[in-house]
């Protein structure tokens, strides 16, 4: 059985919030693959920008970040260059000032420090999945996928529990600044610019700002170096300190891209399940648990795209890509690319090697938290499949409207216990 | 010109790499495990660790600051002469240099 088919006519409006809302336009991507893989899209709202969608091309442009600049904006918005050093964080910058940045949290996101918490996780685990599945039908997306980031999130940044849900909530606001279910201040839809030298141009931002500045400062007052908001404010090899503002943009980043992401990849894999009962045969077999996570996560893509800027002008396809020029790579179309996976519509748990580019593998800014989000998500199925024994659809799933970073936010199941 | 690597359980793959690539892009192209380079050798991943054989070590050139705060990062245990195999590049100085895959 298929897990999804996607909805769009092969013509979808990339820059259209509405399109995602949908889900990811697969027949639109896989167009722009075979006919047209460097795509020039014009946009009213803004400058237009250049489409990558090709897996090998995306894997060849974000391995030349000296081309392709991070240090403009990561999004298809245009920013004013004043807005873009308000907003910043170590994810819009590059070599060196990304690095420097970059190792100081290295370590405390490092394979062996974070499979030291693989205990942690299944402690947290255990009773999100209880709760929702003596509900018996639940929406998976709320009741499990929401809970675990969070919490685990909580244990990184050393915050107190009392205070995630406010924390995932403006997190949400945040990223999903383009969706009215997860803020009042819908990016597209705006009228004010009041908050435009706030992180992701969102009342939510100025918030965790105040936020991160009080915990500092709690923190200090009883000695506190926990947690990796201690680290980013060492000093750098170089001596270089981060300024208080991208301290608090890092901060910002962190309750975002810390929670949205492993949520859509977790909620992703229960829709695979939930519509093809194989699945969880094949999990509960234990067999399939080195590569099932970068399976659920190369099927959820939360990223949908990242941007960067053209430093000079190059050839590519035909095309002339001018210095100074938006150029997105739509890794949810290069992780769909049938030149790169075999069937890759089909959810394939123990497919190897799988060189997906959900943490945007072949450049600089490869995801830092790709080993929690891969732990988390092993061990998150281990305890589901070890509870249960069938999971079904049971009502419409809804996707976030977004074409930034998105998955199912609402995914309603139905499953019966072991 | 050539390039050696020695994998945990001792086996030896010995490939052709070209002259300027770098050591992970040329252990990824011949599918050597446990050498992964996720961020395609830009020194944000550690996944591409290797330690050189001492007799090799004097030529493969320095550890950079970026790539010595990135070792302390890696699976496996940083040991003497590990190295990121990205920050290797292939040249007549190197030609049949021999490069040791730690067990994570």
């Amino acid at each position: 059985m298929t897990v999804w088919i996607p909805q769009d006519d092969g013509k979808a409006d990339l820059t259209s919030h509405d399109t995602f809302a949908a889900g990811a336009p697969h027949n639109t991507f896989a167009r722009l693959r075979r006919d047209d893989p460097m795509h020039w899209t014009p946009w009213d709202a803004g400058e237009g920008f250049w489409s990558v969608t090709r897996h090998a091309d995306i894997l060849a442009l974000n391995g030349q970040p000296d081309l392709l600049s991070s240090a403009r904006g990561i999004r298809m918005e245009d920013q004013s260059y004043e807005e873009y050093l308000a907003r910043r964080t170590f994810q819009e910058t590059d070599a060196p000032d990304h690095m420097q940045t970059r190792i100081k949290v290295a370590k405390a996101f490092s394979k062996p420090v974070i499979a030291g918490f693989e205990q942690v996780i299944r402690d947290l685990c255990g009773p999100i999945l209880d709760a929702a599945l003596e509900k018996g039908s639940f929406d998976a997306t709320k009741e499990i996928a929401r809970q675990l980031p969070m919490r685990m999130l909580g244990r990184i940044m050393g915050t107190p529990d009392p205070d995630l849900p406010w924390l995932v909530e403006k997190g949400d606001a945040l990223i999903a600044n383009t969706d009215p279910d997860f803020t009042d201040h819908v990016l597209d839809k705006m009228t004010t610019d009041e908050y435009r030298m706030m992180p992701f141009n969102s009342p939510a931002g100025a918030e965790l700002f105040t936020y991160a500045k009080d915990l500092m400062a709690r923190k200090n007052v009883i000695g506190d170096t926990s947690g990796v908001l201690h680290l980013i404010l060492q000093p750098g090899p170089d001596g270089s300190v981060l300024p208080e503002h991208e301290f608090r943009n890092f901060f910002c980043l962190l309750v975002a891209a810390g929670n949205d992401t492993t949520r859509y990849s977790i909620a992703a894999g229960i829709q695979a399940l939930a519509h093809r009962p194989e699945l969880l045969a094949q999990m509960q077999a234990g067999e399939v648990w080195e590569t099932a996570p970068d399976e659920i996560i190369r099927w959820a893509t939360p990223a949908i795209y990242f941007r960067r800027t053209a430093t000079r002008d190059f050839e590519m396809h035909g095309k002339t890509i001018r210095q100074g020029q938006k150029v997105l790579y739509w890794f949810a179309s290069g992780n769909r690319d049938e030149d790169a996976f075999e069937d890759p519509f089909n959810v394939n748990l123990a497919r190897s090697p799988n060189r997906h580019l959900s943490f945007g593998q072949g450049g600089p800014h490869v995801c830092l938290g790709m080993w929690l989000a891969r732990l988390e998500v092993r061990v998150l199925f281990q305890e589901l499949a070890k509870r249960i024994r069938s999971i079904e659809p049971a009502g419409e799933q809804r996707f976030v409207r977004s074409n930034f970073v998105g998955g199912l936010k609402e995914l309603p199941v139905r499953v019966t216990l072991q | 010109m050539q390039a050696t690597w020695i994998l945990p359980d001792g086996k030896a793959v010995t490939a052709d790499v070209k002259p300027g690539q770098n050591l992970m892009e040329a252990a990824v192209a011949h599918n050597i495990p446990l050498v992964v380079g996720e961020c395609g050798g830009s020194l944000s991943c550690a996944t591409c660790h290797v330690v050189v054989d001492p007799a090799w070590s004097g030529r493969a050139g320095e550890v950079g600051t970026f790539e010595d705060a990135m070792l302390d990062v890696a699976e496996a245990e940083r040991q003497a002469t590990s190295r990121l195999s990205c920050q290797i590049r292939m040249s007549a100085d190197i030609d049949g240099i021999v490069l040791h895959v730690p067990q994570p």
